[in-house]
């Protein structure tokens, strides 16, 4: 039985973040994932995170998969793929099947970080082909670059089945609604906000009733329900379409733990059975730790802070460092965490119906019913105001840990100050020189640079755009609203594509000047 | 004894409900008013479930199915989903060929 210090199972955010700390400190690790490529789903990951510099802010998903891969194996990591962990043992017993053969390793400290599994919700046609997790059309899409379907209907409208929707616009695919059983839009605003703007409505309040079709999806109904989750008559609404994607929320994949004989719980907090841990992942088996989705659903970026922190703890525990090194390492991250934990969607936040921000600021009712902030909302916001000559017009309406929109600014236009989740200000007196790097650095893509004083009764516009062909200049269409509508005719002055910007190029479109703080799409006609 | 184990209980009858044909373990196939006919046979925990009807025991493991076989289990009982203890996880966690489990790999030295 071959031994290790360390034996990781799941390659992802978190057990690859665990590899580094741990090798990192000495320790021999194995990481072993039963998939063919590493990173967990990091690799379908193509939009900008959230978060803080310290975090990897509005880095693309992707690109943090290949960081954490690198430095996985600078540390000295031993990543083993297609390699399937099939049963855990309390005395640390792995056994791993690896092609046709069954081995058994013996980790001295094991870290569990398995990830999670998607939800499934039951309808009438639920079975037929088309009806497809929002994890299956991500890996269609990212990972293979195979076309989900052509019309797409969301259930769901967490982060992921905005996020996803989106993507799925990005791949040539027409997303006819975005669907959930829930009051409110449950992922961010300016998710929501991003896939509003280009046309998709919200239906909240709706669930599907039925999915039709005789072998394969070809039309779905949904309707509205009352407060018992039971339909209202007379609300039906048919869509034709040959898929709905489901992103229904997902579920600890702890198997591997309760196998093993750690104690479990069932939290709906943190997704369903998880294991009884501390706060850094020590269950109640000493040296078999729990990091990232598997010990309560969160989301990538505190995954990898959940996995360093495990990573650190099982390195104490077989004595590679000591206590004072340990603790004085946690509190480190630990503040990271707590930074990540802040905010209107904060974990201890689930559930509850936020109505102001931090500032005192009613939260939009539109984007929360709707997916964007209605026209006579948006001047309430702190980061939307008026100027002589081009400035920026930040349309971030809620309290969510992210600032990278701060640095972007090299004239100092943009402040957030040191409460992360602070709404972003316009400094007043500050000079904007149109360099746009505000707009692409805005992993919610909601920064706009508007210049509402054209000398010919006109204004531009410049708004972030991540969709192929780009519009090149002089291209004439529609300026759409924050609702996705038509408002005005708009010209495409210009197009900008730098390596800075890192894949989102910047549209500036002419538009008549009364449309200067309405128009935030374009489309060609 | 919480109410979960007091096979006293009286949970009334089985009344069929219009999607009792909906499919819930699609590898085994069964379906819902299978399921809520067998927590009135008797089977009121989630591990008498898997034994009686086989859900969660196919290709995908209750990968899918587990969530919502609780919720119906639970539904049934009167009960909260989190009041049902999950079924016992096992070695194979992932399905496999009995050619390949049986197949371990010779062992090097003890103590290496």
């Amino acid at each position: 039985m071959k031994r290790y210090d360390l034996v990781i199972v799941g390659a992802g955010p978190s057990g690859l973040s665990a590899a580094i700390e741990a090798a990192k400190k000495g320790m021999k690790v194995v990481v072993f994932d039963e998939n063919e490529k590493p990173g967990g789903q990091l690799f379908k990951q193509i939009h900008k995170f959230f978060g803080s510099k310290e975090h990897r802010a509005k880095i693309r998903g992707f690109v943090i998969g290949q960081q954490l891969l690198e430095e996985a194996g600078e540390a000295g990591v031993e990543v083993v793929l297609n390699a399937t962990v099939i049963g855990l043992y309390q005395d640390k017993e792995v056994v791993v099947r690896k092609g046709d053969r069954v081995e058994h390793y013996k980790g001295n400290a094991v870290i569990i970080a398995t990830g999670a599994a998607e939800n499934m919700v039951t309808f009438p046609g639920w079975t037929l082909p088309g009806v497809i997790g929002a994890g299956a059309a991500q890996t269609m899409m990212n990972i293979h670059g195979v076309l989900p379907g052509k019309r797409v209907l969301m259930l769901g409208s967490g982060n992921v089945g905005l996020v996803v929707s989106f993507q799925l616009e990005q791949c040539g695919c027409e997303v006819a609604a975005i669907v959930d059983a829930a009051p409110r839009v449950g992922g961010y605003g300016v998710h929501a906000a991003k896939v509003a703007r280009t046309g998709v409505p919200f239906y909240l309040s709706h669930t599907v009733v039925e999915a039709e079709g005789e072998d394969h999806v070809t039309g779905v109904t949904i309707a509205e329900i009352d407060s018992n989750f039971q339909f209202i008559p007379g609300t039906e609404k048919h869509f034709d379409v040959d898929t709905i994607c489901v992103a229904v929320g997902l579920s600890p994949m702890s198997q591997l733990l309760k196998m093993a004989g750690c104690k479990m719980e069932d939290d709906p907090k943190r997704g369903g059975q998880v294991p009884i841990c501390d706060p850094y992942g020590r269950t109640s088996l000493p040296g078999v730790f729990a990091a990232g989705d598997v010990a309560g659903i969160e989301e990538a970026s505190s995954a990898m802070i959940e996995g360093r922190m495990a990573g650190i703890v099982a390195a104490e525990y077989l004595g590679y460092i000591d206590e004072e090194e340990l603790k004085s390492e946690l509190a480190s991250l630990d503040e990271a965490l707590n930074g990540l934990r802040q905010g209107m969607f904060a974990p201890q936040n689930r559930g509850k119906a936020i109505e102001k921000t931090e500032e005192g600021i009613d939260i939009s009712e539109s984007l929360l019913k709707n997916g964007y902030v209605a026209d006579d909302e948006i001047e309430k916001y702190p980061g939307v105001t008026h100027k002589t000559g081009i400035h920026p017009v930040i349309e971030c309406t809620q309290n969510i840990p992210c600032n990278p929109c701060q640095d972007a600014c090299k004239k100092g236009c943009i402040s957030i100050g040191s409460k992360i989740t602070s709404l972003p200000i316009v400094v007043d007196d500050s000079e904007c020189i149109n360099c746009g790097m505000c707009v692409a650095s805005c992993s919610g893509q909601a920064i706009f640079l508007v210049d509402e004083s054209c000398q010919d009764g006109t204004a531009t516009v410049t708004l972030p755009y991540e969709f192929l062909p780009l519009p090149e200049a002089g291209t004439k269409g529609k300026g759409l609203g924050r609702d996705g509508k038509v408002v005005c005719d708009a010209e495409v002055v210009s197009v900008k594509s730098m390596k800075a910007f890192d894949k989102t190029n910047l549209l500036t479109i002419r538009v008549p000047r009364e449309y200067a703080m309405k128009a935030r799409f374009f489309k060609v006609v | 004894m919480n109410s979960v184990n007091d096979r006293s209980r009286d949970i009334g009858p089985f009344v069929p409900g219009p999607d009792d044909d909906m499919l819930i373990c699609r590898c085994e196939e069964i379906t819902k008013g299978e399921i809520r006919k067998a927590v009135h046979d008797g089977m009121w925990t989630l591990t008498e479930i898997r034994r009686y009807l086989r859900t969660g025991m196919g290709l995908c493991q209750g990968q899918t199915c587990s969530r919502l076989v609780k919720g119906i289990v639970a539904k049934e009982l009167g009960i909260s989903p989190s009041e049902l203890e999950p079924a016992a996880s096992r070695v194979p966690m992932r399905p496999i060929e009995m050619e390949v489990f049986a197949n371990e790999a010779p062992d090097e030295k003890e103590g290496e």
